[in-house]
């Protein structure tokens, strides 16, 4: 099965420095198209860091330094000829809290397309917004009140709002930054439901603290601690079978 | 009860006694600043509010032919010349027929401002058919009589302590028990600039001289400085050379504003020989003072704006300068165009630059660009302070109002920008 999938992302010996401290090490790592792969690991294992190479951004951090290369599509998304702003309309994010911008709801979806420039007429890009919108399963929700600002949604709503947001550029692939830490159960659960839908379509890399979560929506795991990829692999087989004693304690609960 | 309990019952007397009296200290502090402010707005608001009215004094004009245009030419040249003194002189000495000698008409007649004398020849030349009528006229009093009659226990001084002799208090008191002395509104004090005369002068000059400049002040500083403090904030990278420039704009905001009008008079007037005493120039010198507090305030406002915002943005694929200008800039400007304010309202109340720059000068028109001679409210306060007239005790209380008037007006526009603005995360 993982053999017919396409490698979308492939990175090759990466270590990410904050000036002279190395929050990753060496990570080779190959993620699959129209899948979705979770980083797991316990608080400073420097997934979310790695995530953030995947869209260059690290970059606005001053002080930070990459090494290694990170391909997309066999491409070196680091080569001095790649612009980033066009990376991240190719690779969405989601942050782990969520932050519409103060504006309408339709402002928020609209506004990737309006920087970009992706749609000529008004009304293409109001069927775009609600194209958007469906996708992330909150139009039904907001269709009445398309002018009220994102900031008064509740907070898995504006986490969705968030994915509409980030899916109307049409990304290859969307990170998501633990985007449920900051939910209830229940938007939890319908944030999970819409990643098993949006894996149709985009190729996913989500950063989780749940393991129940990374083992619910995730075909592939990559276990991370101190900065190393200690086990990648299917999920199934990383959580009934670890090869490795340090996953096998943070998947059991003895660390972590 | 254990020991411990003991020890702390024991204890929890002296505590709470220094929190009483902490805050006893507290409240006394509040009550006194608050005292002092009421007894200063007190004293000035008793005394500046004589300013706005003035004595006026009831004539029956004539018009008379004979003394305007002698030649009985019709011409209005002849008219506007003529001497309409003559014709307040005929009014008074009708009304009192047995002052005879010339140095009490004299007298008599400098109980009339000088500046009524132009009021009736306009009067006339706006309406030629007034020529050999009467008409009944309210006259300014001069400023000597204004002063005795808005303060009445002056009567009671000594003669040679009044400032107007025995002969003229009866005079005048006669004209009182025939009701030809009323208080109306002073329309000039808020219409001319400076004058001479107390009763002639007004802020109307120096309002405008302060709108020229602080708009000149306004328009310099505002997108310099936050021009700088999106960039220091947003684009500059943190390194040394930052860092020095960031202590030095903070050091700026301190130094005495007296040192910005010297480097003005040095290089504006100086080397780029612009024109002294000019709100042109007064901006510029204000400008180069409030760039630090705007420059300040704009880059605490940056800073304030949560980074999750600029993290979405960037994360949409929006360049540097569209997160800064779709989202970060709006998203400060209340605050920035509170602290704009705040330094504008700072700008209005400076003086001390704007001496070094000849902003000082005893100037009798209302100035009507930003290239001629004017002063700002402040300096017309602190000229008319050092004025000895009498008269312009009242005017310089009046002055003091209309400035802390436009003060009080541009900090609260500060605060509603800042409530209605406020965003909440």
């Amino acid at each position: 099965m993982v053999n017919k999938k396409n490698i979308k992302v492939l990175t090759k010996k990466v270590s990410v420095f904050y000036g002279d401290k190395q929050a990753i090490k060496d990570v080779n790592l190959e993620i699959f198209e129209n899948q979705v792969t979770s980083l797991i690991g316990p608080s400073g294992c420097g997934k979310s860091t790695f995530l953030r190479c995947i869209n260059r951004m690290n970059d606005t951090i001053d002080i930070c330094r990459i090494t290694g290369k990170v391909l997309i599509d066999n491409d070196d998304i680091y080569k001095a000829t790649l612009d980033p702003v066009l990376l991240r309309a190719r690779v969405g994010m989601v942050f782990q809290k969520p932050n519409p911008f103060p504006k309408s709801i339709f402002d928020n979806v609209a506004y990737g397309p309006q920087i970009h420039g992706l749609t000529n007429s008004k009304e293409e890009l109001e069927d775009l917004v609600v194209r958007s919108l469906q996708k992330a399963g909150l139009f039904n929700e907001v269709k009445d009140r398309m002018n009220e600002p994102g900031t008064s949604l509740s907070g898995g709503q504006q986490q969705r709002l968030c994915i509409a947001r980030a899916i109307a550029v049409s990304p290859e692939i969307i990170l998501m930054d633990e985007p449920c830490s900051a939910l209830d159960p229940i938007a939890t659960a319908v944030i999970e439901e819409l990643i098993d839908e949006l894996m149709q379509n985009y190729t996913i890399v989500i950063v989780t603290h749940s393991m129940q979560q990374a083992a619910r929506v995730s075909q592939q795991t990559a276990y991370f601690h101190m900065g190393n990829l200690i086990e990648f692999g299917e999920t199934s087989k990383i959580f009934q079978n670890p090869k490795n004693k340090q996953t096998q304690d943070y998947i059991t609960g003895r660390i972590g | 009860m254990n020991k411990n309990t003991r020890i702390i019952a024991k204890s929890l007397k002296k505590r709470n006694r220094s929190e009483s009296t902490f805050r006893l200290m507290g409240l006394l502090g509040i009550i006194s600043a608050i005292s002092f402010l009421v007894i200063i707005l007190f004293s000035i608001i008793n005394e500046g509010k004589k300013a706005f009215v003035s004595t006026q004094i009831k004539l029956d004009i004539f018009f008379d032919s004979k003394i305007l245009d002698p030649g009985n030419s019709g011409k209005i040249t002849e008219i506007e010349n003529a001497n309409y003194q003559t014709l307040i002189k005929a009014s008074l000495l009708n009304f009192f027929p047995d002052v005879k000698t010339r140095n009490d008409q004299r007298d008599l007649l400098s109980m009339i401002s000088s500046s009524e004398q132009e009021n009736l020849m306009r009067t006339l030349t706006n309406d030629i058919s007034l020529m050999n009528t009467k008409k009944e006229f309210w006259l300014k009093s001069s400023s000597k009589y204004d002063v005795i009659n808005k303060n009445p226990e002056m009567i009671d001084f000594a003669e040679e302590d009044r400032l107007i002799s025995n002969q003229q208090l009866f005079w005048f008191n006669e004209l009182k028990k025939d009701n030809r002395v009323k208080f109306g509104f002073n329309k000039i004090f808020f219409t001319a600039a400076d004058s001479t005369e107390p009763e002639q002068a007004g802020i109307w000059g120096s309002v405008m001289g302060s709108f020229f400049t602080l708009f000149v002040t306004l328009l310099l500083s505002f997108p310099i400085a936050v021009a700088a403090g999106v960039f220091l904030e947003e684009l500059a990278p943190k390194n040394r050379f930052t860092h020095f420039i960031e202590v030095n704009i903070n050091n700026l905001a301190a130094v005495p504003s007296i040192i910005f009008g010297l480097l003005g008079l040095a290089i504006f007037l100086n080397v780029m020989h612009l024109p002294r005493s000019a709100p042109l120039v007064g901006g510029m010198v204000l400008a180069l003072m409030t760039l630090p507090t705007i420059i300040i305030a704009t880059r605490a406002s940056l800073k304030a704006v949560p980074p999750s915002i600029r993290e979405a943005a960037i994360g949409m694929g929006a360049t540097k300068m569209q997160t800064v200008t779709h989202h970060v800039l709006p998203l400060s400007m209340p605050g920035i165009s509170t602290g704009t304010i705040i330094g504008m309202s700072q700008a209005l109340g400076e003086s001390a630059p704007l001496l070094m720059i000849g902003m000082v000068a005893f100037i009798v028109d209302v100035p009507e660009s930003f290239l001629d001679s004017s002063t700002v409210l402040p300096v017309q306060i602190y000229l008319w302070k050092s004025t000895a007239a009498r008269g312009f005790v009242e005017l310089t209380a009046a002055g003091v109002l209309v400035l802390l008037t436009f003060l009080i007006l541009m900090n609260s526009f500060a605060v509603i920008i800042r409530k209605k603005f406020e965003k909440k995360w």
